[in-house]
């Protein structure tokens, strides 16, 4: 009884903590001004300014560059790594923590200057950039999933049966780590949707960069900015958790 | 049994400097099932996944049907395999884990799921097809396994320690119905295994190693009642060493000489190897050569444990009728029922 309603308790402080500010920033992004009306002025404020839908679109592109290449290039190594690689984990590991160590101006005053021209001239730099900054989270993401299986097992059951080395990565690996793909798919977009300071410094105009720019005009409409950006971020992860557990589902129907 | 289907020959691999195999050749014959018994790190499986293409010897050549498949890659050697670890892709229902193969190999759907459907009734799992992996249990996953290697009529079947993770009495079931269906099929198999038991029961013949090479190769009743070394005396069956001092071609044992088979080595102390059916126990009627440790009554037979002078524990295997009058502390003459005894050195 004691334990129950300590447990409640627990449940009832950590929801007022995170729920609270939440609920306080929505009501007053609701508010119509002055007024003591509450409405959706702030909301509709955000599309009437100029440049949502062209910066929100480069973001989404080069979003969508930074998922594909993160995975294009971390998927096969987390997977080399485990099947042979292993005496090289550590060393990658230390690799992928690097980023957070280096300030993020490093990069763009310094890793800038190592791309071609053509590249540093193209706002989708920033995608190389973003693949950099999420590879902690993302490699860590990978590595748990792939640990989680006899990956050396069934790549090799997959050889036998008759597919290629590529087979094997399309039809075997990647499904079975679906789940640690999408988690690391999620922490890759969430990274790169966020990304201001490297877009600031590199003078591009991404949706982080114009919101910071449009929200010194409204604080409202920039609380409802904020907003919007947050329940943005939890449709994608209810998206991803969704396609991650439609495998789980299934086992459940069959039980 | 008609022509060899698998020949390996020579083949040899170096991890740094450790010699995992050693010179190794082997020949299954068409429908044959040959086990490869040998202990923990003796390069069984390592000979298992070079012949599967999943590793490269240094030396060598593996030969299947006539063809030289030494450089091929794993995908093409239309080898199945069953390994030690459970080995079904997680994502994947039985009969899509079965169906793998197949589809690797462009069957048409109809003809697919026809061929999916028989496999997993012949292994017991008719009424399985849609679960997954973690839905089954040690023993139904290793037949999922089994089917997915069998149904794309492998020419050869590999079996890497298959029955390892599961419990005694489904081992016992699985080994049995592994046989039933090698047979039925007609699939020549070779078969890695650290048990025994497990590959004398099952097997056409049983091929010992020891430190990456082949011992000895041969039906089980051969290995048991005439094993080639020391070695393989050992490894296979229960086995006896007794004190024994030899002398040219004979070796004398409790004061009576007997030939010795494996003539390496000289004169002086050895030890002889006597299985414990071949060692008689009979009550002493002054002194005897050995004193009576405990009877354990085994059913039709009894195991008989005694110490000899020099404190060396034997054990004797007689029919239970004949060993009734044997007790704890007892003196007894221990004699040997065979002329030929192997030895090894003391």
């Amino acid at each position: 009884m004691k334990k129950n309603f300590a447990a409640n308790l627990v449940l009832i402080v950590t929801g007022i903590f995170i729920f609270f500010p939440l609920y306080a920033a929505t009501e007053f992004s609701l508010r119509n001004g002055a007024e003591h009306t509450h409405g959706f002025a702030a909301y509709r404020w955000i599309f009437a300014q100029s440049g949502f839908i062209e910066n929100l679109g480069i973001t989404l592109r080069v979003t969508s560059l930074a998922v594909v290449l993160n995975l294009l290039i971390m998927v096969p190594t987390v997977t080399w790594l485990h099947l042979s690689g292993q005496r090289y984990k550590r060393l990658v590991e230390i690799l992928t923590i690097l980023p957070l160590i280096f300030p993020v101006v490093a990069l763009a005053t310094g890793a800038q200057l190592a791309m071609p021209d053509f590249m540093q001239n193209s706002v989708y730099e920033l995608s190389f950039f973003y693949v950099v900054i999420a590879m902690p989270y993302t490699y860590r993401a990978l590595d748990i999933g792939l640990s989680g299986h006899p990956l050396s097992t069934i790549t090799n059951a997959a050889r036998n049966l008759g597919a290629s080395w590529l087979k094997t990565l399309s039809s075997v690996v990647i499904p079975t780590i679906r789940p640690s793909i999408l988690a690391a798919l999620f922490l890759m977009v969430a990274l790169s949707l966020g990304e201001f300071t490297l877009a600031q410094l590199l003078h591009w105009s991404t949706f982080p960069v114009w919101v910071t720019n449009v929200s010194q005009q409204n604080v409202i409409g920039a609380t409802a900015l904020a907003i919007g950006s947050l329940f943005f971020a939890w449709i994608l992860l209810f998206g991803f958790s969704f396609l991650g557990s439609k495998n789980s589902t299934t086992v459940q129907e069959e039980e | 049994m008609s022509k060899d289907s698998l020949t390996v020959k020579g083949l040899s691999r170096q991890f740094g400097s450790v010699l995992a195999l050693d010179n190794f050749n082997i020949n299954v014959a068409k429908g044959e099932l040959v086990a490869l018994l040998g202990p923990s790190g003796c390069g069984k499986t390592t000979a298992l996944r070079i012949i599967a293409g999943l590793e490269k010897s240094n030396t060598g050549s593996v030969t299947l049907n006539g063809k030289v498949i030494t450089d091929e890659a794993a995908h093409t050697r239309n080898m199945g395999m069953v390994f030690q670890a459970y080995s079904l892709f997680p994502h994947l229902s039985v009969a899509e884990n079965v169906a793998f193969g197949l589809k690797m190999r462009k069957v048409a759907k109809k003809k697919r799921d026809k061929k999916v459907g028989s496999i997993l009734e012949l292994v017991g799992l008719g009424n399985h097809h849609k679960r997954f992996a973690h839905q089954l249990s040690g023993g139904q996953q290793q037949r999922v396994a089994l089917a997915r290697a069998l149904v794309i009529e492998p020419e050869v079947l590999l079996l890497d320690e298959p029955l390892s993770a599961l419990d005694a009495q489904v081992r016992t079931n699985l080994r049995e119905e592994i046989r039933r269906l090698q047979l039925s099929l007609g699939t020549t198999t070779l078969f890695v295994t650290h048990d025994q038991e497990e590959a004398m029961a099952i097997s056409d013949r049983v091929g010992v190693m020891s430190n990456g090479r082949l011992e000895q190769i041969d039906t089980p009743d051969v290995l048991y009642n005439t094993p080639a070394t020391a070695f393989v005396a050992n490894f296979v069956g229960v086995m006896n060493h007794i004190p024994g001092v030899r002398s040219g071609k004979s070796v004398s044992i409790f004061g009576d000489s007997y030939k010795v088979r494996n003539l390496d080595g000289g004169d002086g102390h050895v030890v002889a190897l006597i299985r414990p059916e071949q060692l008689d126990v009979e009550e002493a009627k002054k002194h005897g050569n050995a004193r009576v440790v405990t009877r354990s009554f085994l059913g039709a037979s009894s195991r008989i444990i005694c110490e000899l002078t020099d404190g060396t524990i034997v054990q004797s295997l007689k029919p239970s009728s004949e060993s009734g009058g044997l007790h704890p502390g007892e003196m007894v003459n221990l004699s040997i029922n065979t002329k030929e005894v192997l030895i090894a050195n003391a």
